[in-house]
């Protein structure tokens, strides 16, 4: 009680105690990557790899929300924390910021992964939601109620509405990873441990991605990006180059997919669906004791839509230490090697860029077995033993079907990338769920705007159903 | 210090009376039991001379010239006024008070006031109203006795907390729980919910540190025209309690004993069908939540195969939910002693409350220490203060729908004999439990559970000094401070933390205040009658809170509840909470010939949680008051007392702390599905990371303001039988400073601001009656009504609603939305027509989509009533009170739970009857045709709507008998050749009786405990029925 009556003169600094000692107000930029990075990988890989993993035939619902989805049933109320949390009141604010702290610092490094990873994370908004915020959204206080872009206009910008696209942001941030920079990233990129060559191969790659998922609708423009790409001859060409996100072996510090799958009350809701199972059993495929677990020594799955009674919790087929990490490491693979080489691939055929679509599809394969765990032994050997499978055949249409369904398995544990390419290409082919219900019984092509966002934004309309496609999907 | 005020204003009237030759005396007793009153004031009307009686009810008076007429009140008794005629012995019966037509009350600031002085609406419950009621929470004793408040415990668990709100919700954001002050002490009631409140404890508000036995009365201060010389805290209105002392034992010393014990029953579990068990689509599935199985008795299902493979008899447990539960226990005792005359006194009081809840492992036990004395010194000083040490300790099992015994205990199936079962593993100390991830109920309240330890002081200085006899100074100096030490426990196996988790939490809250009072007095100002008292204050206040606590995880040792033995520590914080403020007022009052009243009063607040540019704000307030059949001296038979009193007033309202500015916090990833927490341990390496808090700044902020008028009648009829006390009052809120939603694209999820407009009108209406007054026999009644209509007027240009602060599910937002009342639910509402009939799905025969963002439910009641019987015979007084809470609704998990999972007695009727659901199908050409599809029973009530859906919302009326008690007290004649002077034995009874049309169990329930989110269970603790005997005893 320093202020008394006859000294309140002192009042003024008596009162003076309204700085916050909880929380900074600015902070280096090497605290907001690591944060960021960690949003984007639950971005993917949190509540939206569920529900994706799930309409993908590769997970099945014993419980809960998966059940819902199982059955095509998806609303409002879903993944609600994934946008506001994880997406743009997560990852991508943090870009945000933090591509505002480095600038000032000239910290060109981190602007440039920053912008890479700022598309990479609005590509999983619009590939989900479709139209969203883009180009008025992460401004706080200036825009509380931003405007939808459309996706087109997300992918391909539009000067005239001030729109940047995607490409151009990853080409950007490619542009201030070539700047020198006042201070690099270390240990806190926990996707290269600040080896920047490594993120110029993944914002390259990040374009190829960015343009085969607009190939359908606009192959012009896929092409010439993808062109570009091949000519510049610095994309990821090995697995240890993947953009993937590392966690740690602790709770707390685990990969999101490892704790709803093994530390969670959630880890009930879901199990390995038997068609995913069946599908590369098909295929003699060397990659399913390493990618499903069998505690009781056999495959104990239940069927997509299945409305019995769900085996016993630990006897359960679940997502092995190759998706989760052997206690949590994971990483949460969102860009990787075998992606780049199917991409490749399918763009071969599909728009005519360079490169041999055979020997791009075997090396997709190939890279994605050896991550796996399989010796490049046994590969040749499984490659000899079943030439159908690893040789393209047919039409062009047929290749591609070949193509998207070994990339279908290879993306397992990555069940938004496998929608996008369902969604996009129509593979593989998934057979109808059991109860399925939805709005018309179909399979969803996107995610239902969220409540929130319905009730604080006028700019979202309030009556899109998960049966609405997307721009780029015309499939 | 109130009793040194009111000794100041003894000493002032004795100091400016003159030297005259007359003198009364006299004696002042009880109508009911002729004893004499202590402590009653005398006046002599339209002058300030006056004194007090003392122990023996008597006075001595020397009369001024001019006066005629005699004053006599006291607290809790009503005012009497007798004329002189040249008597010199004037003796007088004194009533208790019916009603408060008249008699003096503690009003802001301790001031004792008549209350026919006053512009402004209080209430005064007596304590012996609110003690040795089955009831060890002070507010819950309250209910149903206040006109224009409401209170809503939050469940049956011990030490949880009470919502109160006193004329409704003036702000959108900031605290709504009135402001509490304990013998001038400034007594913090937050319950300060340490984790998601979706999830996890009930920890009590702190006002559960008082015992209802210590208390002697309770004002309800209701406007911000009776409060605004508290400041902004006051503006949601003050609770002003007194606690027992040894004022006006002169001479004596007295020893009270009170002790009690009571039991407790878990009350209105919602009733349950026994045709069906475990199962679903008519299937036996053993690990089902479901109550959708065959029928009890179809052949081929006399014994089942449980999850665990062993052969069951397949039967219902018709009490396999009730035996969950136990009988719980609640011993309460105290002892005061207390002493002294008027100038020198002192009390000490050692309470005790031991409760054992219904839940088993739940318990909450209070032991305090409280002395007090005031003295006055040689030289003229006044000293006075009191120091009471409480030592409070709770313990509850955890609640929620994922993960906790109450998520679980709504989903048992009919077929399932929950408490028999065995659970245990005895090799890993885990449970068996049929549903897959979630944890058997009973291990769940053993294993996964909240401590909460409060060491808690609190205590006032005071001292007096009259310079002049028209001048007096004071100082105050008040302090409130505890620890609470919390751990929650989740123990190897628990659903939520498999691996275990402890959160070690320590909280610290302080609040420092010091009060300068200067009080001026001039009587026969300017005119013969008009008498004037200026007050003049400042005050400076402090508030303080600390908090530091860590997690940790994977707990090595199981059973071990140390935060030491986690192998991973997921968090460690710490924070600091500071707030300052400098106030300064004065209050004008003027009384003309004691009918005609005017109060003026002003303060100017200064707040170190505003821009330091603009962090001073001024509000007045004036009251008036005039009864007239006094200025124009009419008696009737009939009407008896008449008063009309009118305000108006303004209270303003400062920020939170660090409101100002935006920030960074450390970061977090996930939900309840999986999270993250930083410092992030990668590859042996610890990363700290950040993020942008959620919230953006301004620096702009301006203090909320409350306006509003209220006027009133107080009649008394028939010599004041028969009381009527009406008050209309009007509040608008503006300028709010809130947290507004904002749009998630925006990057952050709420901005500070002032915005908005909300309106509080409601009507209070007290009615006081004495049908039956005999010399051995009377009967008393109080009616409460109280209704208010809230509205949010405005939020924000382009807002029309918008989160309260605090945790929700998604899609279950409660809400500020522009034209409803304050804390609507906002949620999916079933698709309708547009004439209004629910759309049904022609493939299907269920409800489409439903639409999400609109008001689906609304917890404000229409209004609320108490109704309180008192019979006094010779010894015996029987007290009874019914209450009604109409109106509201209530967003029911639970009740969701058992309806979809086919438990309740309604979806055991006609289960093998196919049914249709009410509505219609839209045709092609856009007409509609009934819907015709037949559908299940399974799927007829699961398709009335899941946890996020309009089918979660209930009617809350409720009719209750809150309490009776009857209480005997020994004939003195009996006592007098012994030490005792009082001896009363009781029995009382809580919660007793309760009808709920529209809910099938009790609606009084609120899981996220007391604070602006209202109206939800969301897998809450149900509520008690407690009755038990209790003895009084005093030497």
């Amino acid at each position: 009680m320093a202020c008394s009556v006859v000294a309140l003169s002192s009042c003024s600094d008596y009162l003076d105690i309204n700085q916050n000692p909880n929380n900074p107000i600015t902070v280096p930029p090497a605290t907001l990557l690591p944060s960021g990075l960690a949003g984007s990988a639950f971005s993917n890989a949190n509540d939206l790899n569920r529900f994706a993993s799930v309409i993908m035939s590769v997970t099945a619902g014993a419980n809960g929300s998966p059940v819902t989805w199982d059955r095509y049933n998806t609303d409002g109320s879903d993944f609600g924390n994934q946008w506001r949390f994880e997406i743009y009141g997560g990852a991508l604010i943090n870009y945000q910021k933090l591509i505002e702290v480095a600038q000032t610092s000239n910290s060109n490094a981190y602007v440039g992964i920053a912008k890479i990873m700022k598309a990479y994370t609005f590509s999983i908004a619009t590939d989900v939601w479709g139209d969203v915020p883009y180009s008025q959204a992460l401004q706080g206080d200036a825009n509380t109620q931003p405007r939808l872009d459309t996706q087109k206009e997300i992918y391909l910008g539009d000067n005239a509405k001030g729109i940047q696209s995607l490409f151009d942001l990853v080409k950007e941030g490619l542009a201030d990873l070539e700047k020198t920079s006042s201070t690099t990233p270390g240990s806190d990129d926990i996707v290269y441990g600040g080896t920047i060559e490594n993120w110029k191969k993944a914002g390259n790659t990040l374009l190829l991605k960015l343009a085969l998922q607009i190939s359908s609708v606009e192959p012009a423009k896929a092409k010439s990006i993808i062109d570009e790409v091949i000519q510049g001859n610095d994309f990821i060409t090995t697995n240890a180059q993947n953009l993937a996100v590392n966690f740690g072996s602790q709770v707390g510090s685990q990969s999101p997919i490892y704790t709803y799958t093994y530390n969670s009350s959630f880890s009930t809701d879901q199990l390995i669906s038997t068609r995913f199972v069946t599908l590369l059993q098909g295929l003699k495929d060397p990659r399913l004791p390493l990618f499903v677990t069998r505690p009781t020594g056999n495959y104990v799955t239940i069927d997509n839509g299945f409305a019995g009674t769900p085996p016993q919790a630990a006897n359960r087929s679940m997502f092995s230490s190759y998706v989760t990490g052997e206690n949590g490491e994971g990483p949460v693979r969102l860009i990787t090697n075998w992606q780049r080489a199917f991409i490749l691939a399918e763009s071969a055929i599909r728009l005519g860029t360079a490169g041999d679509a055979q020997k791009l599809y075997e090396e997709g394969i190939r890279t994605s077995m050896a991550s796996a765990g399989i010796s490049d032994a046994d590969i040749s050997a499984y490659f000899t033993a079943n030439p159908t499978v690893v040789t393209l055949a047919g039409s062009n249409e047929e290749k591609i079907k070949q193509i998207i369904t070994q990339k279908y398995i290879s993306l397992y544990g990555n069940g938004l990338e496998q929608w996008n390419d369902w969604r996009r290409t129509g593979y593989p082919t998934l057979a109808q769920h059991q109860n399925a219900v939805g709005v018309d019984g179909t399979r969803p092509v996107r995610a239902r705007y969220i409540d929130q966002e319905i009730a604080r934004n006028p700019n979202f309309p309030n009556n899109i159903l998960q049966n609405v496609r997307v721009w780029w999907d015309v499939n | 210090m109130k009793k040194l005020l009111f000794f100041t204003f003894l000493m002032l009237f004795g100091w400016i009376a003159q030297a005259q030759d007359r003198i009364v005396t006299g004696t002042v007793t009880a109508s009911e039991d002729g004893a004499p009153i202590p402590g009653v004031t005398v006046v002599v009307k339209g002058s300030n001379t006056g004194t007090n009686t003392d122990a023996k009810g008597t006075y001595r008076l020397t009369l001024p010239a001019n006066g005629t007429t005699l004053v006599f009140s006291a607290v809790g008794f009503g005012r009497k006024e007798e004329e002189i005629n040249g008597r010199t012995t004037i003796d007088v019966v004194l009533q208790s008070s019916v009603e408060s037509l008249n008699e003096v009350v503690v009003t802001a600031q301790g001031i004792e006031r008549d209350t026919r002085s006053l512009g402004y609406a209080t209430q005064n419950v007596n304590g012996s109203a609110l003690a040795q009621r089955s009831e060890p929470n002070v507010l819950n004793t309250l209910q149903g006795k206040v006109a224009g408040v409401n209170i809503t415990s939050s469940s049956g668990a011990p030490g949880a907390s009470t919502n109160i709100n006193i004329r409704g919700i003036t702000s959108f954001n900031g605290s709504n729980q009135p402001l509490v002050v304990v013998d001038g002490i400034i007594f913090n009631n937050d319950v300060d919910n340490s984790q998601n409140t979706l999830f996890g404890s009930q920890p009590s508000s702190r006002l559960a540190d008082i015992s209802p036995e210590s208390i002697e009365s309770i004002n309800v201060l209701k406007g911000p025209a009776a409060s605004v010389l508290y400041g902004s805290r006051a503006s949601a209105g003050v609770i002003v309690i007194t606690t027992k002392s040894g004022k006006g034992l002169n001479g004596k010393t007295e020893v009270t004993f009170n002790s009690s014990v009571n039991w407790q029953n878990v009350a209105y579990l919602p009733k349950l069908q026994n045709q069906y068990g475990q199962g679903t689509q008519n299937n036996y599935v053993n690990n089902s939540t479901n109550s959708w199985g065959p029928a009890f008795g179809t052949p081929g299902f006399e014994t089942v195969q449980n999850f665990r493979g062993e052969t069951v008899p397949y039967r219902a447990y018709p009490n396999n939910i009730r035996d969950f539960y136990k009988t719980g226990t609640m011993f309460q005792n105290a002892l005061n002693i207390a002493g002294g005359d008027q100038n020198n006194n002192f009390a000490a009081t050692i309470s005790s409350t031991i409760q054992n809840g219904v839940v088993r492992e739940s318990d909450f036990d209070r032991h305090s220490v409280q002395v007090g004395g005031n003295s006055k010194l040689k030289n003229g000083i006044k000293l006075g203060g009191t120091i009471t040490y409480v030592k409070s300790a709770q313990k509850n099992t955890l609640m929620g729908n994922g993960g906790s015994a109450f998520g679980q205990i709504t989903r048992i199936p009919r077929s399932y004999d929950l408490v028999n079962t065995p659970y245990l593993d005895p090799l890993t100390g885990e449970d068996f439990y049929f549903v897959n991830g979630q944890n058997h109920p009973l291990w769940s309240i053993q294993n996964t559970f909240f401590n909460s330890n409060v060491d808690r002081v609190f205590g006032n200085l005071s001292v007096g000094y009259d310079i002049t006899n028209w001048l007096n100074v004071s100082y105050r100096v008040t302090a409130d401070t505890y620890t609470d030490n919390r751990k929650q426990i989740q123990r190897v196996g628990a659903a939520r933390a498999p691996q275990g988790q402890i959160d070690e939490d320590l909280r610290f809250r302080s609040e420092l205040n010091g009060d300068l009072l200067i009080n001026a007095k001039k009587n026969d100002l300017f005119v013969q009658g008009l008498n004037a008292n200026l007050l003049l204050g400042q005050n400076l206040n402090q508030r303080s809170y600390r908090e530091s606590g860590v997690i940790s995880e994977s707990l090595a040792i199981p059973g071990f509840d140390n935060v030491g033995v986690g192998s991973v520590f997921t968090k460690s914080y710490a924070s600091t909470n500071r707030r300052r403020l400098v106030g300064h007022y004065g209050q004008l009052s003027l009384d003309y010939k004691s009918y005609l009243f005017l109060e003026l009063s002003g303060r100017v607040d200064q707040s170190s949680t505003l821009p330091k540019e603009q962090n001073a704000y001024f509000y007045p307030s004036a009251a008036l008051s005039f009864v007239p059949l006094e200025a124009f001296n009419v008696k009737t038979e009939a009407v008896s007392y008449l008063k009309v009193r009118g305000n108006i007033a303004r209270v303003g309202r400062d920020a939170d702390p660090y409101r100002l500015q935006s920030f960074f916090t450390s970061a977090t990833f996930g939900n309840n599905v999986a999270d993250i927490t930083f410092p992030l341990n990668v590859g042996g390496t610890s990363l700290p990371g950040f993020q942008p808090d959620g919230r953006i700044g301004s620096t702009n902020l301006k203090p909320e303001f409350v306006n509003s008028f209220e006027v009133g009648l107080n009649v008394g009829f028939f010599n004041n039988r028969l009381g009527v006390d009406f008050t209309y009052f009007n509040t608008r809120s503006t300028s709010q400073i809130f947290n507004v939603a904002i749009s998630n694209s925006s990057g952050y999820d709420t901005r500070t601001t002032n915005i908005g407009e909300m309106q509080n009108k409601g009507i209070e209406l007290q009615l006081s009656a004495t049908p039956i007054r005999t010399s051995s026999f009377k009967w008393d009644v109080l009616l409460n009504f109280t209704r208010i209509r809230n509205k949010v007027v405005a939020i924000s240009e382009g807002v029309n609603n918008s989160n309260i602060t605090g945790d929700s599910f998604s899609g279950i937002a409660p809400s500020i939305a522009v034209g409803y009342p304050y804390g609507v639910i906002i949620g999916t509402a079933n698709a309708r027509t547009e004439s209004g009939e629910l759309l049904v799905n022609p493939n299907t025969g269920l409800f489409v989509p439903g639409i999400a963002g609109q008001v689906i439910s609304n917890p404000q009641k229409d209004w609320v009533a108490g109704l309180t019987n008192n019979f006094s015979y010779k010894g015996f007084t029987l007290s009874a009170l019914v209450d009604v809470n109409k109106g509201g609704q209530l967003y029911s998990f639970s009740q969701v739970d058992m309806r979809n999972a086919g438990q309740t007695e309604i979806t055991g009727v006609d289960r093998n009857q196919p049914r249709i659901l009410p509505g219609v199908i839209l045709n092609a050409d856009g007409t509609t045709r009934p819907n015709n599809i037949q559908i299940s029973a399974q799927s007829y009530w699961q398709s009335l709507g899941g946890l996020a859906s309009q089918g979660a919302v209930f009617d809350a009326t409720a009719y209750r008998l809150r309490e009776v008690a009857l209480n005997y007290a020994l004939p003195s004649s009996l006592l007098s050749r012994t030490p005792f002077g009082n001896i009363s034995i009781g029995v009382s009874g809580r919660n007793l009786w309760m009808y709920a049309p529209g809910f099938p169990s009790d609606p009084e329930i609120n899981t996220q405990g007391a604070g602006n989110i209202q109206g939800l269970d969301l897998n809450g603790i149900p509520t008690t029925r407690n009755y038990g005997v209790n003895l009084r005893v005093t030497f």
